[in-house]
């Protein structure tokens, strides 16, 4: 594999302002990475110096192999699809869309030829007339991307294009710049703060937080396998419980305030951890049947799915689905499974398990605890 | 109460009150078309019983108004024409950036805007004097309203320059323009309305503009309107009637030209003055 | 060399051209001459030093002969007079017609643009208008006054030293109120509804609410335009060369037509330059009230 994009120990300064710190990163051609992170965490920065609309500090900037540190934006061959979509409101979609083409010197029978092959897979064949303020939101973003696919830029570049988009017209474009995606195989880097999106649509998540690459990687081996709390925190929803323990004697058992996990393999006894689940890998059963028992708090449902939080401290958020006849003030039992704790240290970091016993739990469990509590209908 | 009688009401009172605050124009109109003895008569008449059409060629004629409003003419279009290439592109810069140095020049700019032109014209006068730009008084009216229009100007296209998103040009740029390719294709075309209605408000401040000519202008023959006017009115003179016309004459195409672009002049004024 | 102009077309080097070129024509044309003023009121300036640059300084000679003169007292005070005359009277006659076109009534908005002819007409055209208002023996506004028996006999506005000043003012107050309404019209439009449906839920009357809403909200758009006034009234300078000329006797004198009736009147071109310092300095603490009560907006 070809690399499409190199950043090697980049850092971006704004005065005295630290934005990006030492950032390396590779990116594969072809490849559709997602950039993702709490808002200030340096994403945006980051695209935006690709793009060249910011100068990095120091550092080295590669694309297709050359040195991009000082070249204009112009230059760079890349196409950016941002936020507000920034359509030139002073022209046609079609203008929109040949813009850069004619900048180029393209002519503009040619540039147009082009404008009706993009229009006509991006769905804009009939609304190439019109001015962007006649357009629907979705119909913007489908401008702003074509404006971006016309070029077969080196790159393509997202800064939050789905962020101005309703809920449910944001889940139907997301496929469809997936499928894009697929179609053009086209090197694409996607920012978001929205986890849920760079889970769905990226190859290759990277997640930020204060200008420093907290994780990388595939999108589930992030949600299995989290490099650290904020991570663990930040992937997946509703978010993971944590909860601080202490290593039992034996060293092969979590002590919580509220009771007792087995681990995979023996730690140091007495090592204060915290131990992370995720509210979707724990199971309800009645009291006194799982490892432990908890008072309800609440019970929310959506209808197809049950969250229920737990009155304990810290309270620990249960996911099921179907709807419960539970009632805020009801004990429940949790179980879990050891395969799907995740442990960290003091510093957050996370504590590799290796679960050689876990298929003698599991039939552990299905054996003895094999009565799952109903809750759905 | 109804919501249309409210209305009506209200619209009724706004007449009112606007008729008062404009009588002064009326006047103006009404007492050029008297004659010399219904313009002193009393009680003064507030219709013209007999309305004297011929008096503004007359005026036009005897006053030899075409080269006063010509010489206003040039003295406003060099003077526009100075502020708009100087001043857009600082006003761009202005928008564009937040730091201290924006903060230093938009204060500067600021400040250079409230110098009073009856206190400025004093060194200018010796100093123009001084380095023979009054052989061109014209010119050097254009050069003085320049330089005090222009901070009002910057001021206002400034703030329809913000009015342009950042992305858009950004998005120019990562399309492949270069910055002045970006400034020419995107950014002025869109700023475009502001400019010019700051560039009329200018233009009509340069054509009534009194101060600086009247100084520096002593040849009559490229003396502006304002002077004109300004050597009609004797101290003890009774061609009132004569005067009003002139001032209508002068004024009306003013008046049109704002009445016609009202709404935009009013919001282009009031987003750089205030907000 | 390629650097630089790659700087120009890409980079900073583009909007440093943009600003300091107009920065430095403004430096010429308004910078050197507040140097130079500066300088003149040091010197002896007459109509022979004229065309020299070495001029023999002075000291304050100037200011001390200034002060020292009869006029000088009087006109300060004319000036302070229609200083504050000029703006309470804009400030309230515009802030009533802007509370009133608040209420807001189909052809609202375009009514109270026309109002600004006022305010974007030539300075001596309005002057000549006025002039001809308040002629006395047959002014329309003496027979106004008449009508509605204020006065018994005529005022001759112009030449009477007790109304001179007054006439200035009139005039003055006529041509600013309608750039006052303009401006607080926005500052009313930008207070939000929701806060009087509030307050009127919390039962305050119609008084009440304006006093604790809209005063309170409008604070910081009240000292723009009373700053504002302030620069704008110590600018006019049409309306008395077109009414009064300052007389009779310098009784409607005020220190910026005084200036230059100083240079260009009596080619006291040195005097002209000490007035102008003195109000020039004046001016600038006006502006510096301005400038910070419109910061919000320079820094955004």
């Amino acid at each position: 594999m070809t690399l499409q994009i190199e950043l090697n120990s980049v850092n971006k300064f704004y005065g005295a302002y630290h934005a990006l710190k030492n950032i390396d990163l590779a990116i594969e051609k072809g490849s559709f990475v997602a950039l993702v992170g709490p808002s200030g965490c340096g994403k945006s920065t980051l695209l935006r110096s690709l793009a060249g609309l910011e100068k990095i500090t120091t550092g080295e900037m590669k694309i297709a192999g050359d040195s991009m540190n000082d070249v204009p934006p112009r230059k760079r061959d890349v196409a950016m699809v941002f936020q507000s979509y920034a359509l030139y409101p002073h022209m046609t979609v079609e203008e929109n869309l040949t813009y850069s083409l004619r900048i180029r010197g393209v002519s503009r029978a040619e540039a147009r030829k082009t404008a009706e092959e993009v229009a006509a897979i991006t769905g804009l064949t009939d609304l190439m007339q019109r001015y962007p303020r006649e357009l629907s939101g979705g119909q913007r973003q489908r401008v702003a991307m074509s404006r971006a696919i016309i070029r077969h830029p080196k790159a393509f570049l997202f800064d939050e294009p789905l962020s101005n988009l309703d809920a449910a017209l944001r889940v139907h474009m997301r496929k469809e710049i997936r499928a894009l995606h697929e179609r053009l195989r086209a090197t694409s880097v996607y920012v978001t703060h929205d986890q849920i999106e760079a889970m769905t649509m990226a190859d290759h998540v990277v997640v930020m937080r204060d200008g420093v690459i907290e994780q990388q990687g595939r999108p589930l081996d992030l949600y299995d396998r989290p490099a650290n709390r904020f991570v663990a925190g930040f992937i997946g929803s509703p978010a993971m419980n944590f909860l601080p323990a202490k290593v039992a004697e034996d060293g092969r058992h979590a002590v919580l305030d509220f009771g007792r996990l087995a681990l995979g393999e023996g730690l140091a006894p007495g090592t204060a951890v915290t131990v992370g689940i995720r509210p979707e890998h724990i199971r309800m059963v009645p009291a006194g049947e799982g490892d432990f028992n908890v008072p309800i708090d609440s019970v929310e449902s959506t209808g197809s799915t049950t969250y229920v939080t737990s009155a304990t401290q810290p309270e620990l958020t249960v996911v099921e689905n179907g709807r419960g006849a539970l009632r805020s003030g009801d004990v429940v039992g949790l179980a879990i499974d050891p395969a799907q704790l995740h442990l960290f240290d003091g510093d957050g970091k996370r504590i590799e398990q290796t679960h050689s016993n876990v298929g003698e739990l599991r039939r552990l469990q299905s054996a003895e605890t094999a009565r799952p509590l109903r809750i759905g209908v | 109460m109804n919501e249309q009688i409210r209305n009506r009401l209200l619209l009724g009172v706004a007449l009112v009150l606007a008729a008062i605050y404009l009588f002064p124009l009326y006047w103006m109109y009404v007492t050029a078309l008297k004659t010399g003895s219904a313009m002193f008569a009393t009680p003064p008449k507030f219709l013209p019983s007999d309305p004297q059409w011929s008096i503004y060629a007359h005026v036009w004629e005897s006053r030899n108004m075409g080269r006063y409003l010509w010489n206003s003419l040039v003295i406003a279009v060099g003077a526009v024409s100075l502020i708009a290439v100087l001043g857009v592109g600082c006003a761009y810069v202005l928008a564009r950036y937040r730091n201290v140095w924006v903060d230093v020049g938009l204060f500067l700019i600021l400040m250079l805007q409230v110098l009073p032109a009856s206190l400025m014209i004093t060194p200018i006068f010796v100093g123009f004097s001084q380095i023979g730009l009054l052989e061109t008084p014209r010119f050097a009216v254009v050069l003085a309203i320049a330089a005090k229009s222009m901070p009002f100007f910057v001021v206002l296209v400034r703030a329809a320059f913000m009015s342009v998103p950042m992305e858009l040009e950004e998005a120019a740029l990562v399309d492949g323009n270069s910055r002045i390719g970006a400034f020419f294709n995107i950014v002025l075309p869109l700023a475009r309305n502001g400019i010019l209605v700051s560039a009329i408000l200018i233009f009509m401040q340069a054509f009534g503009e009194f101060v600086y000519s009247k100084s520096m202008i002593q040849a009559v023959e490229l003396q502006p309107a304002s002077v004109g006017l300004n050597t009609f009115m004797g101290p003890n003179t009774n061609e009132w009637n004569n005067i009003m016309a002139y001032a209508t004459i002068y004024v009306t195409p003013v008046l049109a030209a704002f009445v016609l672009l009202q709404r935009r002049i009013v919001a282009g004024l009031t987003s750089g003055a205030l907000k | 060399m390629k650097k630089i102009l790659s700087s120009v077309t890409d980079g900073k080097g583009f909007d440093i051209g943009l600003v300091l070129l107009p920065l430095a024509f403004l430096f010429v044309l308004s910078g050197l001459p507040l140097v130079y003023n500066v300088v003149m009121s040091f010197q002896e300036v007459d109509m022979f030093s004229l065309g020299s640059f070495a001029r023999p300084f002075v000291g304050f000679k100037n200011y001390v002969d200034l002060f020292s003169q009869p006029e000088t007292g009087p006109i300060l005070f004319n000036t302070a007079l229609f200083v504050s005359a000029s703006i309470v009277g804009q400030f309230v006659i515009g802030f009533g017609l802007a509370l009133f076109f608040w209420t807001n009534f189909p052809g609202a908005s375009w009514l109270r643009g026309l109002f600004l002819v006022s305010w974007v007409m030539p300075g001596l055209v309005v002057g000549a208008i006025w002039n001809w208002i308040l002629s006395g023996d047959f002014g329309v506004l003496n027979f106004f006054l008449r009508e509605m028996a204020i006065i018994n006999a005529n005022i001759f506005w112009r030449s009477d030293p007790n109304y001179s000043l007054w006439a200035v003012i009139i005039a003055n107050i006529w041509l600013g109120t309608s750039f006052n309404m303009i401006l607080l019209s926005v500052g009313l439009s930008g207070i939000p509804k929701d806060l009087y449906e509030a307050a009127e839920l919390d039962g305050a009357t119609m008084l009440q609410r304006f006093f604790t809403i809209t005063l309170p909200m409008m604070r910081s758009t009240i000292g723009a335009i009373v700053a504002l006034g302030l620069i704008f009234t110590l600018q006019q300078f049409d309306l008395f060369a077109g009414i009064t000329s300052g007389g009779p006797n310098n009784s409607s004198n005020v220190t910026q037509y005084w200036a230059w009736d100083l240079s260009f009147r009596q080619y006291d071109f040195a005097k002209g330059a000490t007035i102008s310092v003195i109000m020039i300095v004046f001016v600038m603490l006006a502006s510096v009230v301005y400038v910070r009560s419109t910061r919000h907006e320079v820094r955004g």
